[in-house]
């Protein structure tokens, strides 16, 4: 499967108004908790607003919590984020650990960031500390007093070596290992 | 033989036709046609309609408000904050809502709260900026007070602090003018509620920080660099000779020469370009940069700087009276 047949759209990592530079800001402005009294499958949720709402919202004043009791329908959380994103889920029969889990999940996120892929895990405006490239960038600080034209940088220098001068080159490392295994 | 002729297509038929490429794309040929019949069933039914937040069920205004300043760790007066998300034109409508039913309840606008907030965060900003670019020329600081403090830029701040549902305002949703507005009047009952400093401090965390990343020059448009340089160099006595220390591909589409700019004999700059105008006028730019003390290694810029700092107007490179 490539990225072609994905419907999700690409995202680089970004902090919104560069969180953090200056002082931190939970992103997450309200989340409404909606459940059915009686229902079944909201058990897990009736059983997080029993025990662990009260701290949440007092931990996290930030976020504004609402409680949508609503009959016969099923549990849904819906957190809405400072960049206008809105995210809804189903807890449906989801139990009270799980659903501890999911809020925190919503409370440290950024935003709806589920239907974006990540292009790459790290971002920058300035891929390169060194300018633009020129040709004098990489150049050989030996030209600087160099009298042209000189046969030394005139010379072709990216020719492989040739047969002759591989030979030549075997021909005298023997020596060199014949010298030493005399001595 | 006219059988056979009949029969020929329904034989064809039976025939299975391989097909002729193997691996097909998988292009998905509904996705068009489906938005584009989905966006006329709306337009049929008048346009896209956006609720506005408050109107739902589950909003408070009174948690909302509460929740703003925890959010931003701040202390605000509820009273100011309220004042400060009243805009002009829900005050309008609001009064004519009230004239129709006779009553009259006195409501307070943002306008006296938006001047102070303005005048604030320009004085602040100006003196901040002087303080972290201590070289810079004030024409530059200006500029770059300019950007930090345009519509455009306040209106974003302001809507990533989640202002945009809780503005009181006679449309949904609210234009930039007025989320700008109501950021300057945040600030301003800030001000009010708390002390200076923390206001200073609000400011610097969410507008200062804006700079994070980004160049100082380009904000500042310098037509004729070379004048400015041999003015600012005149000043103190001393004279730039441009030199030319390199070139390639003369007479050739990708020619580039490179330009040294030397003081008593040693160099401050270099620059290239395609001509040797223009590689003179990036060198002047280079120069200019060391001067202000904005090179593109320069000390990132300090947004810990607590209180409100001392600027230094009187001590700068005055390159208008030149």
């Amino acid at each position: 499967m490539s990225a072609n047949n994905l419907f999700l759209k690409s995202a680089f990592v970004r902090a919104p108004l560069k969180n953090g530079v200056g002082r931190y800001v939970c992103q997450l402005q309200r989340i409404v908790f909606k459940f059915c009294k009686s229902n079944g499958a909201s058990r897990g949720m009736r059983d997080f607003i029993e025990q662990d709402l009260v701290d949440f919202s007092k931990d996290n004043p930030g976020v504004v919590v609402y409680l949508k009791p609503r009959r016969h329908r099923g549990p849904v959380i819906v957190g809405e984020y400072l960049n206008g994103d809105r995210l809804w889920m189903s807890v449906h029969n989801k139990t009270h650990e799980e659903i501890v889990k999911w809020v925190e999940l919503f409370r440290t996120q950024q935003g709806n960031n589920w239907n974006s892929r990540l292009r790459k895990y790290q971002y920058t405006n300035h891929p390169s500390v060194q300018g633009p490239w020129t040709p004098f960038t990489f150049k050989d600080p030996e030209l600087n007093t160099a009298e042209l034209p000189d046969v030394r940088f005139g010379s072709n220098n990216r020719l492989p070596a040739t047969a002759t001068e591989q030979l030549r080159l075997m021909f005298e490392k023997q020596k060199l290992d014949e010298l030493k295994t005399a001595e | 033989m006219a059988l056979m002729r009949r029969c020929a297509p329904l034989f064809a038929r039976c025939i299975k036709i391989p097909p002729m490429t193997l691996q097909s794309q998988k292009i998905h040929r509904w996705v068009a046609p489906t938005l584009v019949e989905l966006k006329r069933r709306e337009k049929k039914l008048g346009g896209k309609k956006t609720n506005p937040r408050n109107t739902f069920l589950e909003w408070n205004l009174e948690a909302e408000l509460y929740a703003f300043g925890k959010r931003l760790n701040e202390e605000f007066d509820s009273d100011l904050l309220l004042q400060a998300f009243t805009d002009r034109t829900y005050i309008i409508k609001e009064e004519m809502k009230q004239k129709e039913m006779g009553v009259d309840i006195p409501m307070k606008d943002n306008m006296e709260l938006i001047a102070e907030g303005e005048k604030f965060i320009n004085e602040y900003v100006q003196l901040y900026l002087e303080t972290v670019l201590p070289k810079f020329p004030l024409e530059g600081v200006n500029e770059v007070r300019n950007y930090l403090t345009n519509e455009d830029r306040l209106a974003k701040i302001s809507l990533s602090l989640g202002t945009k549902d809780i503005i009181l305002a006679a449309e949904y949703p609210v234009d930039n003018y007025i989320l700008a507005n109501t950021f300057k009047a945040i600030v301003a009952a800030l001000l009010e509620s708390t002390s200076e400093e923390r206001a200073a401090h609000f400011v610097r965390d969410f507008v200062i920080t804006q700079l994070q990343g980004k160049d100082v020059n380009e904000y500042w448009n310098i037509e004729d660099p070379w004048t400015m340089l041999t003015g600012i160099l005149e000043k103190d006595g001393s004279k730039v000779e441009p030199r030319l220390i390199g070139e390639v591909g003369k007479n050739t589409l990708l020619a580039c020469y490179r330009i040294g700019l030397y003081v008593n004999k040693k160099m401050i700059s270099e620059g290239f370009g395609e001509k040797i105008e223009i590689a003179k006028e990036m060198a002047a730019r280079e120069a200019l940069k060391r001067i202000f003390g904005t090179e593109d290694h320069m000390k990132p810029i300090n947004f810990k700087i607590s209180g409100i700092p001392k600027g230094s107007s009187q001590e700068r490179y005055q390159i208008a009276s030149n």
